[in-house]
């Protein structure tokens, strides 16, 4: 199960107790937030979990070009075999069945119809993000917070990855707040060079793997980066963009290291 | 649920009559409860009733802002996402509600045998859907833990305002109403989920000020559903 966090003998999955794991080692991207900005953040993640992935579970697994031509290869090349032959078919099962479950219920009897409000729900949610995140750098003002992390945690693989189907992508790419955001996250808190644009010819796929692969674990990576800016001060609000320093050599492991079956 | 439709429908200021149907979830388009009959029109579900009743010219939240609009919408996917979910969990997964309530009153309007199978082919269903989107593996302090923390973010939002979007009430205060009175007057095996609801103070007083407000003096019918919940009880005593 991914994301994992290791921390010496400690190995915990899913993102809920990881968040609590860092909060109870006392290091908090809310510590500035107000109640009430706290509870807009949990109103945010449930939104972001009901409207817009059902789509990006689409994107990535059930929409057939998309997964046998993208996700299906990149997962199976990072998964040791036998499983890679196994895993990320049943993943790919796994996703179109919560879709049909949470949202294929009548009146929307085919998968064609369910697809079109899945996506409409989507493109509302993007639109939803974009208005409430304005012109602001991250989403309580300067400095970013863990709904920052959630909404680039769902974001960034889809402005990123070039899929052959991108209605979505398309979408987002309209909304130039969104993408500002992303790619404000990645150069400061990922070094990724930041281009729309991807090689040509025989690279592309590698290239594309290689970034979605840095991409996939993100999570985590996002949490152990605040995690290690904040062991310099701990219980001191998250620096802003502009003052972070960039840490020396060897902060930036692999993320191959943490991808676990 | 139906209660949200009620508290919405009043908060607009649109008559409603309240019938039980035995049948009602196969009258109802969408399969869901409940529904409303307008005219020769019938339309269910809180989202495409709104729309509905948009169209027809009644609105609560046009005095919102764009980035009103957007919180009020992720707080009602926030109450659909761990509230309705958690009364489903108490209701089709907990093993002692499940055989002491809710099959009894889930198959009451059917002659055995077909009362067990419909109710366990319900129970399937439901816990089916859980396993999907991964509550199956949630233990049932687990999931009031849930409830605590939506609740207090719902009390956190709420503030000493009296609704949440200021002095109007909106869908998501219909919302919020509808299942926070039911959780607090159903009749359970346990006061565990209604104890949790009762811990923020300014819960209660919306609730209290909603009834008040909106169903003072109007009759409380049992909802149109086979599946709802036992009689209501007012919270003013």
């Amino acid at each position: 199960e991914v994301p994992i966090l290791i921390s010496e003998d400690t190995v915990i999955s899913q993102p809920a107790k990881i968040l609590n794991f860092l909060r109870k080692q006392k290091y908090n991207a809310d510590y500035e937030l107000s109640a009430k900005q706290g509870a807009d953040t949990l109103a945010y993640i449930a939104l972001l979990e009901e409207k817009l992935l059902p789509a990006l579970l689409h994107t990535f697994w059930v929409e057939a070009e998309n997964y046998c031509s993208v996700t299906k290869p990149w997962f199976a090349s990072r998964i040791p075999f036998p499983l890679s032959l196994y895993l990320p078919g049943k993943m790919s099962r796994e996703a179109l069945n919560r879709i049909l479950l949470t949202r294929g219920v009548p009146p929307l009897y085919s998968l064609t119809e369910v697809e079109a409000q899945i996506y409409r729900d989507a493109k509302e949610c993007l639109n939803l993000l974009s208005k409430r995140l304005g012109t602001s750098q991250f989403f309580f003002g300067n400095t970013p917070s863990t709904l920052d992390a959630f909404v680039f945690g769902f974001l960034a693989p889809l402005y990123k990855v070039c899929f052959p189907r991108i209605q979505l992508q398309e979408h987002l790419k309209q909304l130039p707040n969104l993408c500002r955001f992303c790619d404000d996250i990645l150069s400061c808190y990922f070094r990724l060079a930041v281009s729309g644009h991807s090689p040509a010819g025989q690279d592309t796929v590698d290239a594309n793997l290689q970034k979605l692969t840095q991409l996939v674990n993100k999570e985590s990576n996002l949490i152990e980066k605040m995690d290690d800016n904040l062991r310099k001060s701990p219980q001191h609000p998250p620096r802003k963009l502009t003052t972070l320093k960039l840490a020396t050599g060897g902060e930036e492991s692999s993320p191959l290291n943490r991808l676990s079956p | 649920a139906t209660l949200c439709f009620q508290a919405f429908l009043q908060m607009c200021n649109l008559p409603v009559r309240v019938v039980c149907r035995a049948n009602a979830e196969y009258m109802s388009p969408s399969g869901k409860l409940p529904f409303i009959h307008v005219g020769n029109q019938v339309v269910s579900e809180l989202g495409p009733i709104v729309q509905f009743v948009k169209a027809k010219g009644h609105s609560l939240s046009d005095g919102l802002d764009e980035v009103q609009k957007a919180e009020m919408k992720a707080y009602m996917e926030l109450v659909n996402n761990m509230l309705l979910t958690a009364e489903l969990y108490l209701q089709w997964c907990d093993d002692v509600t499940v055989e002491e309530i809710t099959h009894p009153r889930y198959g009451s309007p059917y002659p055995w045998p077909l009362n067990r199978i419909l109710s366990y082919q319900k129970q399937w269903e439901i816990r089916r859907k859980m396993k999907a989107i991964g509550w199956a593996g949630k233990s049932l302090e687990q999931v009031l833990e849930d409830v605590d923390q939506c609740c207090q973010a719902l009390s956190q939002r709420l503030g000493t305002q009296p609704y949440f979007f200021n002095k109007q009430p909106t869908e998501l205060d219909a919302l919020v109403f509808g299942h926070l009175f039911t959780i607090l007057t159903t009749q359970l095996t346990s006061d565990e989920l209604s104890e949790k609801v009762k811990n923020y103070s300014n819960l209660i007083a919306f609730c209290r000020r909603i009834e008040q407000q909106y169903f003072e003096g109007h009759d409380k019918d049992s909802s149109a559903s086979a599946t709802s919940r036992s009689a209501k009880r007012s919270l003013l005593k």
